[in-house]
């Protein structure tokens, strides 16, 4: 399976979404990740942890060899962000490339800036290359609806409705 | 934590239920109502916007009815993720067709 020439950029809570659905070594093998040495501290964080999300983090960190880790100067800040979110931000801005995150605030704050988007991205991307059948795509899916907030919920029905129109 | 003082009458049972739990749980009165209420709040909360979120999802009501019903600032978040939720899609469905065509 060649890489293909797409480059995103993962935030913490993109990584954690992936490898929980376990296909982060499948988006790794297919495109290029970029992330930053904040995101890779904020992994190690979740590690400390023996729960649910310290368990993914640490899997995600075996496959931290196989990201590029950047560090980005923040020139340009938006107050509702966290330093590591305005690094991440200043990255995609200077490296004009899309930043996947599933943190909603984020996406509020910076749609209007540059190219973002949720972690289903790569759901559907998988589904429509032919990767996964439209049931594995939906079941993903609904694993990925870890969290059942008013955010994750218009997440997951908009993208539910598309996969099941395909 | 800002706090805003909230005064309400209460029955007077209920107020010896109160004494009778804080005693027996050797808890300030006070401070496990505002816990108890807190645990609630945030409950009846997150249900009523999952409600509100579904019915905005499926396009059965417009941001300005949301913001009628709960303010500018949930509307406008709502609003940026579904926009996001709806390009992503948009996106994913065109890189797929090209890595599909890639790997052929």
């Amino acid at each position: 399976m060649a890489k293909s020439s797409e480059n995103y950029i993962l935030d913490t809570s993109a990584l954690i979404s992936l490898e929980s659905i376990n296909i982060l070594e499948q988006v790794l093998k297919l495109f290029s990740i970029i992330t930053t040495n904040s995101v890779i501290k904020e992994l190690g964080d979740f590690a400390k942890y023996d729960d649910r999300y310290g368990k993914i983090a640490k899997n995600v960190l075996k496959l931290k060899n196989r990201f590029t880790i950047e560090s980005c100067e923040i020139k340009e800040s938006i107050k509702y962000l966290e330093s590591t979110d305005n690094e991440l931000y200043n990255l995609a801005l200077k490296k004009k490339l899309p930043l996947i995150t599933d943190e909603t605030k984020f996406v509020h704050h910076t749609r209007d800036k540059i190219e973002v988007y949720f972690t289903a991205i790569f759901l559907v991307m998988l589904k429509e290359a032919g990767y996964f059948t439209k049931m594995k795509a939906l079941n993903k899916l609904e694993e990925l609806r870890d969290i059942r907030n008013w955010r994750n919920n218009i997440i997951y029905l908009i993208t539910k409705s598309e996969l099941e129109k395909l | 934590m800002e706090t805003e003082q909230f005064n309400i009458r209460m029955p007077k049972d209920l107020v010896q239920d109160l004494d009778i739990i804080s005693k027996l749980l050797k808890v300030n009165k006070s401070e496990w109502v505002k816990t108890k209420l807190a645990e609630e709040v945030r409950e009846e909360k997150n249900k009523l916007l999952m409600e509100l979120s579904t019915l905005y999802a499926n396009g059965m009501i417009n941001k300005e009815k949301i913001e009628k019903l709960v303010g500018k600032e949930v509307a406008d978040e709502m609003e940026s993720i579904k926009i996001i939720a709806q390009k992503s899609v948009k996106r994913g469905l065109e890189y797929g067709k090209k890595l599909r065509k890639l790997h052929s």
